[in-house]
């Protein structure tokens, strides 16, 4: 049996449940354009990283065993 | 010349000459504070009284030859998110307008060891982060060039303070350039040390990997002299590397000649093209060290377009971690602008985040691998004159248009300074860059190119 499509949401609504998730509801409340512009800005900052496509490559700063343990 | 015209250097010289007392070079600076002030808003807070106690200490170890260190007796402007003891750290914003600070930053404590005086603490953008922005507690800087203009920021008091002449030397902090920003803007020195030179204890974090503190001065030698005073290891900063006091000015005068000078050109060429005064001035600027003896020559780096998303997406969602609680509870305590610049960190995945910290990874070996073949980075700071502070449109059209994030997200030492004036008489500005840790090759550039122009002798016509 295939399940039922998840019905498409709008940019919105999208936003605002992200919003939501992230505990900012007043926030949307009292600035939903801010919280529009913070939402389009962060995707189009996001897509203009070419991620590595080597796994091997590692985030920075690099780990450091044994620094606060 | 007038004591606030002085550098520190030269002060701390006139003080060792006896013609001139801490005193009458405090004196003479809040003289031009309270007639500046008003026009220029480089201070949050002005700590007056407490400068001159401090002031007056000092001559009386002078007069007992006592010298503290090397800025014995030297105002200093500290940007309002670095802690002072018994001051309040507002960071500019309404949400910590209250915020008294209960010990000095690691950096005070190090200029105060040096016989450094606070002066009081300097506007900044809100968090180092939202600005210029007119719905804050306190207005914004204006620059000393034309107080209709931006100072440039974060570190905006303190780059107006140093121009106007309201003290020799502040202390700033760069994440994506607040420190060499500023100094592009008014024409004088913004160093940005190598990652890990400088502690950040006590100072409000903004990201935790791309945050540095540096000097704003009017000359090289004083970016030195603040140098030595700051640098050195700090066991209660996670970040600090375990370096040895050195002093940063020794090679200050061996001039570029054999130095093999990388110019970025496609900064400012093609991937933000410059306004053609500021490219000019570039030009211009690589011609002279290549006639002081420079080898000078044109490299590739990754582009300035990614450089800049990579420092977006790891400020941001460094930010969001420290800002989460208040923009959740009290969002309308933040101006307009720091609201959009942290929001956007609550929309960004972890994935994206650790994405853009491997991306990092790549870009510091791409530049890492630019310093086998040359010494020294040259290239843009800005790739404008400052904008007018008022036209929001043309503040946020410019503001981006840099190539100072690169070095934010690589941690290489970086320091900005000016390289001419526009034909509206602002100034325009370069960049040199260093290998980690060779800060004092960065100083030694830094010190040809001074020598070379006169730049560094030109005022704003202020006062």
């Amino acid at each position: 049996m295939t399940p039922d499509p998840i019905p498409a949401a709008s940019p919105a609504d999208l936003i605002a449940a992200l919003a939501h998730a992230a505990g900012l509801d007043t926030a949307l409340a009292d600035f939903p354009d801010d919280v529009a512009a913070a939402a389009a800005q962060a995707l189009a900052t996001t897509g203009a990283i070419r991620a590595p496509a080597d796994p091997a490559v590692e985030p920075w700063p690099p780990m450091r065993p044994g620094i606060g343990l | 010349m007038t004591p606030h015209w002085l550098s520190a250097s030269e002060a701390a010289r006139a003080f060792a000459a006896r013609t001139l007392s801490p005193v009458e070079l405090l004196t003479a600076l809040l003289a031009r504070i309270d007639a500046l002030q008003p026009s220029l808003h480089a201070f949050i807070r002005l700590d007056a009284e407490a400068a001159m106690d401090a002031a007056r200490s000092a001559e009386r170890e002078l007069g007992a030859r006592r010298v503290r260190g090397p800025l014995h007796g030297i105002p200093v402007g500290v940007k309002d998110i670095i802690d002072v003891a018994g001051l309040p750290t507002t960071c500019h914003s309404a949400i910590l307008r209250d915020n008294i600070a209960a010990t000095d930053a690691a950096v005070i404590a190090k200029l105060r060891a040096a016989g450094a005086i606070v002066l009081g603490k300097t506007a900044t953008h809100e968090f180092a982060i939202g600005g210029p922005s007119f719905d804050l507690p306190f207005p914004p800087a204006r620059n000393p060039w034309n107080p209709d203009h931006h100072p440039g920021g974060s570190s905006s008091g303190s780059g107006a303070g140093v121009a106007a002449g309201l003290f020799p030397v502040a202390l700033g902090t760069d994440t994506g350039g607040s420190v060499r920003n500023p100094a592009s803007c008014c024409g004088i020195v913004g160093l940005k040390p190598t990652y890990g030179l400088v502690s950040r204890r006590g100072v409000f974090p903004l990201s935790y990997t791309l945050d540095h503190v540096g000097p704003l001065t009017r000359t090289v030698a004083d970016a030195a002299l603040m140098l030595d005073a700051l640098a050195g290891h700090d066991p209660a900063d996670p970040a600090s590397a375990p370096t040895e006091a050195r002093l940063f000015g020794r090679d200050l005068g061996r001039g570029v000649r054999r130095l093999r000078i990388g110019f970025v050109r496609h900064f400012h060429e093609t991937d933000l093209p410059a306004h053609p005064e500021m490219t000019a001035a570039l030009e211009e600027a690589a011609r002279i060290l290549a006639a002081e003896g420079a080898d000078v020559r044109t490299i590739t780096l990754p582009g300035l377009t990614e450089f800049g998303a990579v420092n977006r997406v790891i400020l941001t969602s460094e930010a969001w971690s420290i800002h989460a609680p208040w923009l959740r509870t009290r969002p309308g305590d933040y101006g307009q602008l720091a609201r959009r610049r942290l929001l956007p960190g609550a929309f960004i995945p972890a994935g994206d985040y650790v994405g853009a910290q491997r991306r990092r990874t790549q870009m510091i070996a791409a530049v890492e691998d630019a310093f086998r073949d040359v010494d020294i980075l040259l290239c843009a700071s800005s790739m404008d004159p400052a904008s007018r502070i008022e036209d929001a449109a043309e503040t946020a059209r410019t503001y981006p248009r840099q190539a100072r994030t690169p070095f934010n997200v690589t941690g290489h030492p970086a320091l900005a300074m000016m390289a001419g004036l526009s034909r509206d008489g602002l100034p325009l500005s370069l960049q040199f860059v260093g290998r980690y840790f060779q800060d004092a090759m960065v100083l030694r550039a830094a010190a040809a190119y001074e020598r070379a122009t006169d730049w560094h002798t030109r005022r704003p016509q202020i006062g």
